[in-house]
């Protein structure tokens, strides 16, 4: 009996405080992970579309409450600001489409004036060689200039019809959200 | 009784863990395709090794033999995800190539080797002393084989290309079979030089 207690205590306690270091060194790692996966999956995308800042956008980025969705959790969209001495004059802004195989994420950057500078595929599952033609410059190049409002339309790359709705859904989703919340981002 | 530099130093020669216990075949096989990688490997491995075998030797005395497996199994695992923690919080492109090796580091027989044979029988001194000489013998060989699949599966060196422009690589070196062959020749190498240290030790 007394070496049943004993097993149940020591392990018990070895669990225990293995749990709580962990939980701690979770808490102080979380901000640097966060940073960290920000930077190499985000990042690529964030300095395409955006030119001619002089700060940091990872580090700067901005966060937006946009109210709850259907389920009562909150939405939040991250901002990645371009700033030039403190003014901030483009954002970039990541909105996601349904393409032919799941969600297209492309990052657009959109200038104060309310034009697509340029945009960039941050996430897809496309089909390679045929759906992934979408990530290809001589097709985002096609939305430079556009103005970033609800409605953008460009023309679809041939065979990959899908693939370039969803990425012109993103993109809509992306400029209508800036279009939105202007003030809260400029 | 060995010594502590004994201890120390076995680690790194005698039984020097992927070659002379042939254990942690695992990680060794699948992570070496650069020198790096297998630095960053066997870097992680050690100090999971060092930690678990100080703590393990610290309680050995309060861990009832019955759950003792279990236990040692804990602490290693905690320790695994503190290091996997720190790697992606701090050096996130090595996290992502090593992926799932990381984790898979608590399985890595060295270590609940290490813990149940030595860590459990002996001081805290000695155990950290052993479980250094180990990881860094495990790092050394892990870094080894890293540089030499990198040199001749890829034509470089730390990322740094040292052969001639029009070199072709021998890509086999950089696929699991690679890494056999690879290990083999180092094994046989090892084992070279030792017949030849015995022959001129008297022939022991």
């Amino acid at each position: 009996m007394r070496d049943i207690l004993r097993m149940i205590v020591v392990l018990t306690i070895i669990g225990a405080v293995s749990g709580l270091a962990l939980a701690a060194m979770s808490r102080l790692t979380a901000g640097p992970i966060e940073y960290q996966t920000i930077k190499f999956v985000k990042e690529p995308a964030v300095k395409k579309v955006l030119t001619g800042y002089d700060n940091d956008p990872i580090l700067d980025r901005k966060r937006l409450e946009l109210g709850t969705d259907s389920q009562g959790r909150p939405v939040e969209l991250t901002v990645f600001p371009a700033k030039k001495g403190d003014e901030i004059f483009a954002v970039a802004v990541e909105g996601t489409g349904k393409g032919f195989h799941g969600q297209i994420g492309v990052m657009v950057g959109v200038s104060k004036e309310g034009k697509i500078l340029d945009i960039g595929i941050t996430s897809h599952s496309e089909t390679p060689g045929i759906g992934s033609r979408v990530t290809e410059t001589s097709y985002t190049d096609r939305y430079r200039g556009l103005p970033a409002k609800k409605g953008v339309t460009v023309d679809a790359v041939s065979g990959a019809t899908y693939s370039s709705k969803g990425v012109v859904a993103a993109v809509n989703e992306a400029a209508e959200l800036v279009e939105k919340f202007k003030k809260e981002i400029f | 009784m060995a010594t502590l530099r004994e201890e120390f130093t076995k680690g790194l020669w005698r039984t020097i863990p992927p070659f002379r216990l042939v254990l942690g075949l695992c990680p060794t096989l699948a992570v070496t395709t650069s020198g790096i990688n297998g630095l960053g490997m066997g870097l992680a491995t050690t100090f999971v090794l060092v930690f678990s075998n100080l703590f393990v030797s610290l309680l050995r005395r309060f861990i009832p033999s019955q759950v003792r497996i279990a236990s040692f199994i804990v602490i290693i695992a905690s320790f695994v995800v503190i290091v996997e923690l720190v790697m992606q919080a701090y050096f996130y492109p090595l996290f992502k190539i090593l992926g799932i090796f990381i984790p898979l580091i608590v399985v890595n027989c060295i270590i609940l080797g290490r813990a149940e044979a030595f860590a459990s029988k002996n001081g805290p001194v000695m155990s950290l002393a052993d479980g250094l000489g180990i990881g860094l013998g495990f790092t050394i060989s892990l870094s080894v084989l890293g540089l030499i699949r990198e040199f001749l599966g890829a034509g470089t060196l730390l990322n740094i290309s040292v052969l001639w422009e029009g070199f072709e690589p021998f890509a086999f070196m950089l696929k699991p079979p690679g890494a056999f062959v690879a290990l083999g020749i180092l094994l046989g190498f090892m084992n070279l030089i030792s017949q030849i240290q015995a022959r001129k030790g008297g022939g022991r």
